[in-house]
């Protein structure tokens, strides 16, 4: 072997320092990407540890939890007027700290999210050009009027009282049912989320497709992530937008080869081991004592919300 | 000997929370063959990462020859440049590894990046298929090949670049015997040409083979012991506790057996 080495690996290096020069290298746009990637599965990560944890929802059967939020996203988006949903997201917010979740990031990200699809996709509607009724912030003043076809735009134009209600409507309803969804999430293994669909009579082979996907999202992070490592460790200079993307798109072709190959061995172990057509999956324990009289605890709950 | 790679009280936690490597220090000379035992899920891969800035500790300091490695430092083109092109790293899943078009293409990623001419980076790519016995492969695409011939595809794409350093992740696992064997030949002779050889493995049979110097991790993730293959092999005890050898009980006859096993090393009966 020794005498096959090519004669250029035995030479070294000429110099063991280098020169400090001022040239940095920007973050390409594919690092930022897989760093999100990596929350996908640090949020996964999260979410099984905090399910796992010994505290008040999570001790209830995930199929009482699952009824809960079906019926509580009902209540939420039902209620017309804005003290209500105040009061159940005390509510929620007492379930969360009784949970002991992390509040502040739980929150946050409810308040992003129902920011962006509450707040921000239903503010234009606040506008008198949409929701007639009294301005109570002007912020347009036109010479007169304007008719076009079946649109009317008034001499001013400005925020409504009824539309700002509307408006604030929408984003305590996102939000109600955010941070509902969150404290399900966060407090149930997904694994159990899923068993506890049977109870609305989801098919058992639409939840085998829901786990195998979810299952992969996780392979497919941790995959790209390596790839990316190993891409690194070869890259010498910063990398152009248009290289990236061509690394992306070739990536992408061999992910999907291997996702192929992948799914073929993942059926031949379910045929392996006695898959037939029919999926069974394990049924439910009993339900204890403590689920019954939560459930009926946010039953009552949630009569009283929808009587008040 | 100077010490080409340099650790200094690293720690890191995935997702801050799981403890992967515990303050782990350790020097690496220039030229030596150096090995990161440890049972699964020890940390091996991850202080591998770290030391050729794939990953940077939580807390603790990394050093190549006396510079600092650090997410900044290698946000430096010159020092980037100046790391990259001396330190190799083979992934312990060679399909991770492969991303260009064909072998040929693969080979010639690395000294391209290095701004070798086209026809400098063809002949170095020739010499190392030569080497190692994939000429015949030049055209293929990296998904069909088999896992060793994938493997030597994966070691001759970072052989191209020439590092000093050769970084090997677990090198022998899913391989046939012979192609083990190939590898072990190889990291010898490349040892022989003076690279420093570092790998990570759970096959205490290599530690013998290539007689390094070895880093023992523990299960909680810290270094427990550095010495000499010899010394290292012979402490039943620290193999035992660290789960790389296990005791076994099986019968002759009628009557029970139970001794210190390693599928590699040890099995003397008591």
């Amino acid at each position: 072997m020794k005498n096959n080495i090519p004669e250029f690996l035995l030479k070294r290096p000429s110099s063991d320092s280098f020169e400090q020069g001022r040239g940095r290298i920007r973050m390409p746009f594919i690092e930022k990407g897989l760093y999100h990637l990596a929350d996908v599965i640090k949020t996964g990560y999260v979410q099984w540890e905090t399910a796992a944890r010994d505290n008040f929802f999570q001790r209830i059967d995930a199929r009482i939890k699952v009824l809960f939020l079906l019926f509580y996203v009902i209540i939420v988006s039902l209620k017309r007027d804005l003290w209500s949903e105040i009061l159940i997201a005390v509510f929620f917010f007492v379930l969360t700290v009784l949970s002991r979740l992390d509040i502040l990031n739980l929150y946050k990200r409810g308040f992003f999210l129902a920011f962006i699809f509450g707040f921000l996709i239903a503010l234009p509607s606040a506008l008198n050009v949409i929701t007639r009724g009294d301005i109570i912030l002007q912020i347009v003043h036109l010479s007169r009027p304007y008719s076009f076809w079946i649109y009317q735009i008034p001499k001013e134009i400005g925020f409504t009282r009824e539309g700002v209600h509307g408006v604030m409507m929408l984003t305590s309803r996102v939000m109600n049912s955010l941070t509902l969804s969150f404290l399900v999430l966060n407090t149930t293994p997904f694994s159990e989320i899923m068993r506890a669909l049977k109870v609305l009579k989801v098919p058992d082979s639409f939840l085998m497709i829901i786990t195998l996907s979810y299952k992969y999202i996780f392979i497919f992070a941790k995959t790209a992530q390596d790839m990316h490592l190993a891409k690194k460790s070869r890259l010498v200079r910063q990398v152009s937008n248009s290289e990236a993307r061509n690394w992306i798109a070739g990536r992408m072709a061999f992910m999907l080869k291997k996702t192929r190959i992948r799914c073929e061995e993942v059926f031949k172990a379910m045929l392996g081991r006695g898959f037939s057509d029919n999926i069974k999956l394990p049924t439910f324990k009993k339900l204890r004592a403590v689920d019954w009289f939560s459930g009926a605890a946010f039953f009552l709950f949630g009569v009283l919300f929808l009587w008040i | 000997m100077q010490e080409i790679i340099c650790l200094e009280k690293v720690s890191y936690s995935y997702f801050d929370k799981i403890p992967a490597i515990c303050d782990v220090s350790l020097g690496i000379k220039e030229g030596e063959r150096f090995a990161i035992i440890g049972s699964n899920g020890s940390g091996k891969s991850t202080l591998l990462q770290i030391m050729s800035g794939l990953i940077h500790p939580c807390s603790g300091k990394t050093f190549f020859k006396g510079h600092e490695v650090s997410e900044s430092s290698l946000r430096v083109s010159a020092f980037l440049k100046f790391f990259r092109e001396r330190v190799g790293y083979i992934f312990q899943d060679s399909d991770v590894q492969l991303f260009c078009p064909t072998v040929l293409d693969e080979l010639m990623y690395g000294p391209l990046q290095l701004g070798l001419s086209e026809k400098d980076a063809l002949d170095r790519t020739f010499e190392v298929m030569q080497m190692l016995n994939i000429e015949n492969l030049k055209s293929r695409p990296s998904y069909m090949l088999s896992g060793g011939e994938k493997k030597r595809v994966a070691i001759g794409s970072v052989l191209t670049m020439n590092p000093e350093v050769l970084i090997f992740d677990e090198p022998t696992s899913g391989l046939d015997p012979r192609t083990q064997v190939f590898l072990l030949e190889l990291i010898v002779a490349l040892n022989g040409a003076g690279k420093t050889i570092v790998i990570a493995t759970h096959d205490l049979s290599l530690v013998g083979e290539l007689e390094t110097r070895v880093a023992v991790l523990s299960e909680e993730h810290r270094i427990e012991k550095i010495g000499g293959p010899d010394t290292i092999l012979a402490d039943e005890e620290l193999l035992l506790k660290v789960n790389l050898i296990h005791e076994h009980v099986h019968f002759h006859g009628q009557s029970a057996h139970s001794h210190l096993h390693s599928h590699f090393l040890f099995h003397r009966h008591q």
